[in-house]
């Protein structure tokens, strides 16, 4: 069967991009646009992998979501489902992210614009962990 | 539907009495605190002096006792302030100090002679000090009271309530003290001076509160505006760019071979103006760090060093160019700004990779100079060089030398100009060696830190 992935971006031209290349690799795509629709379709689709921009409605968005998904508080099979960070961070600009248990919980980053081949290595990278 | 804008009411003046910085507070405890020191030995050394060598007739042992007095409760203050004292901390003692240095001032006025005593002027002195203290309605409150003190302790002694110290050689008659007029006329002079000076510094002190107050809102202004500005600029760049490279990997179908080499060009063109938004952003930062002070702390570079390596490495194996380095000797620690070091090594190194052709060399040494007590970082690389008409301008904003011009590779101009901006912060030297055609070397020298800088004394 097929992975199921969520896409988690306000930004209908990133989905866009995202879905294409993922729905060419043979993934099953859905998406949602805010941290609360987001929340109910994680709940919904059940998805094997997500994929999560930082900044939505707020610029902090992505983060509070990633900790209801995977901190301390959250549900066992919440924290099962691997989250991949959408960034828009340059590897110039000071700010680094890494994952960190506390701090960030999710299991990869990948910057902004997206490079289709980057991501789908990344994908397969972390649902065959 | 009808919508109405409400009047808006008249933009109101700045307040009045804004409140001194945390950082003003401790700077103005550390003041009085020095100058304090200065006044309790001042009364010791001035009564022994006065007595002994100018043979004028003072009370000795109250005096003493009074200056003793001073040094001790100094002593106190000083102990009891500390660099991170809460607000209410630093209050308290502002106030209890001044309260303090009164109750010694009016006994030293007592004792050397009350309303003819020459030490009545240092009122007027700690009236100034309090106004660069205290918030103006304590100022003024301070000032009245000072006044009514004075002017108490003058009638108590005229009345003869309270015993009048002479000291013969400043009142001959030993009668001044009991005169009205003149009693009333160093009240005027004395209670109009203190006033008026409290006052003045008081102002003073809050229009340059208002400034800086102005100045933070300014500068959190422009840096929110920065912030907003790339976020708002980078976000529709992203999407596109992303949409493109889906085009150019072909998940929107084969393109001809026209249709991909305009994709490609648009996409490098593309890349050249996100570039530009970060080096933008990044240059933003570095000199806001620059203009706010942000402290310098230790940074070391060899961690710094290893992780811009890798942070590069594959950039630099894209295009098969060998990253020569030996970073097995720790050459210490420098102080730089929380960013500064990433940014100066950062670009200097991307540099070394962004203009090498294929299959390059790029070596990153350092070494420690002793005499200078300097670490130099040096990278060098096997790129296109820098034409010699183009040297002098090489550190100017927005430059860019004209064979790199010539050359596919995106850039800004930006990223010289502010690794230059934060060596010259940090107080390095920052030397380019090039040859067109040859490569270049860029070695930053940085003062190395003397390990973790004491704590700054009261």
């Amino acid at each position: 069967m097929a992975n199921k992935i969520l896409i988690i971006d306000d930004d209908p031209d990133v989905v866009l991009a995202l879905r294409m290349p993922l729905e060419s690799a043979g993934y099953v795509v859905s998406d949602a646009h805010s941290q609360e629709s987001g929340l109910k379709a994680v709940d919904q689709i059940k998805p094997d992998l997500i994929i999560l921009d930082v900044m939505m409605d707020t610029h902090t968005a992505g983060f509070q979501l990633a900790q209801k998904l995977h901190g301390p508080a959250a549900k066992v099979e919440h924290k099962a489902i691997p989250i991949l960070m959408l960034t828009a961070v340059h590897q110039t600009t000071p700010l680094r992210f890494s994952p960190d248990e506390d701090y960030l919980p999710v299991d990869g980053f990948i910057e902004k614009p997206v490079d289709p081949k980057k991501l789908i290595a990344e994908i397969k990278r972390l649902l065959h962990r | 539907m009808k919508i109405t804008t409400e009047p808006q009411p008249e933009s109101k003046e700045p307040r009045w009495a804004l409140q001194p910085t945390l950082d003003e507070l401790g700077q103005n405890a550390r003041l009085l605190i020095r100058l304090r020191w200065v006044a309790g030995f001042g009364i010791l050394i001035g009564t022994i002096f006065t007595s002994a060598v100018l043979g004028l007739d003072l009370r000795v042992t109250p005096l003493l006792v009074i200056g003793l007095s001073v040094l001790a409760y100094n002593t106190a203050l000083f102990f009891l302030s500390h660099n991170d004292m809460p607000r209410e901390g630093f209050e308290r003692i502002a106030w209890g100090q001044i309260l303090l240095d009164w109750l010694a001032m009016i006994a030293l006025v007592h004792f050397t002679g009350g309303i003819t005593s020459p030490a009545l002027i240092y009122f007027v002195l700690h009236a100034a000090l309090s106004g660069m203290i205290l918030l103006p309605w304590q100022v003024r409150s301070l000032t009245v009271l000072a006044i009514l003190i004075v002017g108490g302790l003058a009638w108590l002694e005229r009345a003869g309530w309270l015993p009048h110290v002479t000291i013969d050689e400043l009142d001959l008659h030993n009668s001044l003290h009991k005169n009205t007029t003149y009693i009333a006329a160093v009240m005027f002079f004395f209670g109009s001076t203190v006033f008026v000076l409290s006052e003045l510094v008081t102002r003073i002190v809050q229009r340059l509160r208002q400034r800086e107050e102005h100045i933070r809102q300014l500068l959190e202004a422009r840096s929110t505006f920065v912030r907003v500005a790339t976020h708002e600029l980078r976000a529709p760049l992203a999407a596109g760019l992303s949409l493109m490279k889906n085009i150019e990997q072909g998940y929107a179908g084969e393109l001809t071979e026209q249709q991909m080499a305009l994709i490609t060009r648009v996409i490098h063109r593309l890349e050249g103006l996100r570039t530009l938004i970060d080096d933008l952003l990044t240059l933003a930062r570095s000199r806001e760090a620059t203009i706010a002070h942000a402290p310098l702390e230790p940074d070391s570079v060899r961690a710094m060093l290893v992780k811009i390596i890798e942070r590069e490495t594959p950039n630099a194996d894209h295009k098969r160019i060998t990253l020569h380095n030996d970073l097995s000797d720790d050459p210490g620690v420098v102080m730089a700004g929380p960013i500064g070091l990433q940014i100066i090594l950062g670009n200097l190194l991307n540099n070394a990779i962004k203009y090498t052709p294929e299959g390059g060399d790029v070596w990153i040494t350092y070494r420690v100079s002793r005499p200078t007590h300097t670490v130099e970082v040096t990278i060098a690389d096997s790129g296109i060089g820098i034409p010699a008409a183009d040297m002098p301008n090489i550190f100017n904003e927005f430059f860019r030398a004209r064979n790199v011009k010539e050359t596919q590779v995106t850039g800004t101009g930006i990223g010289l100009s502010t690794v230059k901006t934060l060596v010259d912060r940090y107080r390095g030297v920052l030397t380019l060696e090039s040859e067109e055609g040859q490569g270049t070397t860029v070695t930053v020298s940085l003062p190395l830190a003397s390990k973790q800088p004491p704590r700054e004394p009261l």
